[in-house]
């Protein structure tokens, strides 16, 4: 009998992945465990990071499909020279800031996606809708800055990044990230002087 | 200044986009089949095993192959040249198999036999002795040849994603790309959508046909540039060309932004088919309508709610309708709405807003 190899014949395995690596290899086998694995394994961070770059929108479940989209279809250019989550996420900003720039600074209209899903008690509500309102002027606010700003402070004041980190995720240097969100807190507490539920939201 | 801003957590949410990300990535050929009759892929490239798998969706577990070295049941026709050691595949009722040849994804369905050739141009034969199998082949510009025979019928792949059946009927559809096939009655050069079934009389000598039958007229594979047959300009059966329901969805969220009445007609298309793609079609056409016609809109919706009881989409089928109900200035309506939709989703992904439109009219 002749060796398989004679005739590149293989047969596709479908290991357990273990670690990092062994996940990555795994998607690029075709494994659907494994990429449903590493769907979930990154889903909720990207997910945050893209609602809190672009706040209550319905887009927000489209970019993050998008994302993991670009994710699986880029996924054999991943070298291993970072971390995949921090791969991950350069798409996730990249693709967000492609957003912002694109739909340009109209602002963002009242979302459709709730804070929470435990509402009890008319207070409640009303708290909520206080959220809402002040969730909804933050994101008007952030639509009038640049698209470049906007991410980045999104990324540092919302997203709760280091600036080292915004600069790698926004392909800048550590100076530029720093001056883009200076700039855009600048501007968000200019707009906040003037607008009492804002403040409050981002005091 | 940080400024706290909390995403929405809610797993309904994450696995409905789990599987749009997943039905996405399956259909993914059918989008870019679109740009796939020039192939222009350098030749070095593999396939994407990884996007086969998300198509295959469990296909991947191999079922009991079984791979036997032996002469082959069925030569190669003259045109492929000398061939080097041949491979058996087959598989069980019930199981089916993933494999690869050289830059080629091949899934063996249920009950199939295949014999695998490799010429010494690195040309690569599949002679199918019985079943069906399913080839995702990168284009061969610049690539050895790649044939599928099945009985007395001959596929030459251009560069493409298709199926080759031999039993129960000989069978050739065409995801991608294209493919020219060979068969007692004539030449067919099948593209994307398309599918080949053999006139009346090509199909009666299937029944005799254990050993290939054709002549060996190809003696050379078609220039690297020719994506158009170069055939006898004799009268060539017309392939039944079946639209794709997932590339017509596509077609249709392409069109939406640009040519809304278009994306319209191929949603509805897809909608009135009973297709697995018929409930997202028609919750895309019922958000197209939305813009536009809020009657129109509200029937698809009533429409889905009717059809699809069970679908993935329905809370947010529900939601839309809403929507459409307050935008509609029928608060009344919407109200009513969004209790069912508490009543159906409390924990749904809209249910904090469901609260406040199905709360009284002073409170609203």
């Amino acid at each position: 009998m002749a060796p398989l190899d004679d005739v590149g014949l293989s047969i596709v395995e479908r290991p357990t992945p273990e670690d990092e690596a062994e996940l990555v290899a795994a998607c690029l086998r075709g494994d659907l465990a494994a990429q449903r694995a590493l769907f979930r394994r990154e889903f909720a961070r990207v997910n945050a990071t893209l609602y809190r770059i672009l706040g209550p929108t319905r887009e927000v479940d489209d970019l993050v499909q998008e994302t993991f989209i670009a994710v699986f279809r880029g996924l054999a250019k991943f070298r291993g020279d970072a971390r995949l989550a921090t791969w991950i996420d350069r798409i996730a900003v990249r693709i967000a800031f492609d957003h912002v720039r694109t739909r340009g600074r109209t602002p963002v209209p009242l979302g459709v996606i709730g804070l929470g899903d435990d509402i009890t008690d008319a207070t409640a509500l009303d708290a909520q809708a206080h959220a809402r309102d002040g969730l909804r002027r933050l994101y008007g606010a952030l639509a009038q800055l640049s698209p470049e700003a906007r991410t980045a402070f999104a990324l540092y004041a919302i997203d709760g990044r280091s600036i080292a980190d915004v600069s790698k995720l926004v392909n800048t240097s550590i100076v530029t990230a720093k001056l883009r969100i200076w700039r855009a807190r600048r501007e968000l507490m200019r707009l906040a002087a003037e607008d009492p539920v804002l403040k409050e939201f981002v005091k | 200044m940080k400024i706290e801003v909390d995403p929405p957590t809610n797993e309904v949410r994450r696995d409905r986009i789990e599987r749009q990300v997943f039905a996405q990535l399956a259909n993914m050929r059918a989008v870019e089949r679109a740009d796939a009759a020039v192939p222009e892929a350098p030749a070095h490239n593999n396939q994407r095993p990884w996007l086969f798998g998300a198509i295959g969706a469990g296909i991947a577990a191999a079922v009991a192959l079984v791979v036997v070295a032996t002469k082959p049941e069925h030569p190669a026709p003259a045109m492929i040249v000398e061939e080097t050691t041949p491979s058996r595949i087959v598989t069980p009722v019930g199981g089916e198999s993933q494999f690869t040849v050289g830059d080629a994804v091949i899934v063996a369905t249920s009950d199939t036999s295949i014999d695998v050739k490799r010429a010494e141009d690195g040309g690569i034969t599949l002679v199918v002795a019985r079943g069906a199998v399913d080839c995702d082949v990168a284009p061969r510009k610049n690539r050895p040849p790649f044939h599928v025979i099945a009985g007395d019928v001959f596929v030459e792949v251009v560069g493409t994603r298709f199926t080759v059946a031999r039993t129960p009927s000989p069978r050739v559809d065409v995801v991608r790309g294209k493919v020219r096939v060979r068969a007692p009655g004539g030449t067919w050069l099948l593209s994307a959508g398309e599918s080949w079934t053999p006139p009346v009389s090509a199909s009666a000598s299937e029944t005799v046909a254990a050993v290939p039958q054709i002549a060996p007229v190809l003696v050379a594979p078609p220039p690297a540039t020719q994506v158009v047959p170069v055939l006898p300009p004799v009268a060539l059966p017309v392939a039944s060309a079946q639209p794709d329901p997932h590339a017509l969805y596509q077609t249709a969220q392409r069109f939406e932004a640009t040519d809304p009445g278009r994306a319209a007609k191929a949603y509805r298309t897809v909608a009135n088919t009973n297709e697995a793609w018929s409930a997202p079609a028609l919750y895309g056409l019922a958000e197209l309508d939305a813009k536009t016609d809020s009657v129109k809109a509200l029937a698809d919706c009533n429409e889905y709610l009717r059809r699809f009881a069970m679908s993935a989409q329905l809370e947010d089928i529900a939601w839309l309708r809403i929507e459409i109900l307050r935008s509609g200035g029928k608060r009344d309506e919407a109200r009513i709405a969004a209790a069912d939709y508490l009543r159906q989703f409390p924990q749904g992904s809209y249910a904090a807003i469901a609260a406040r439109i199905a709360s009284p009219p002073s409170h609203d």
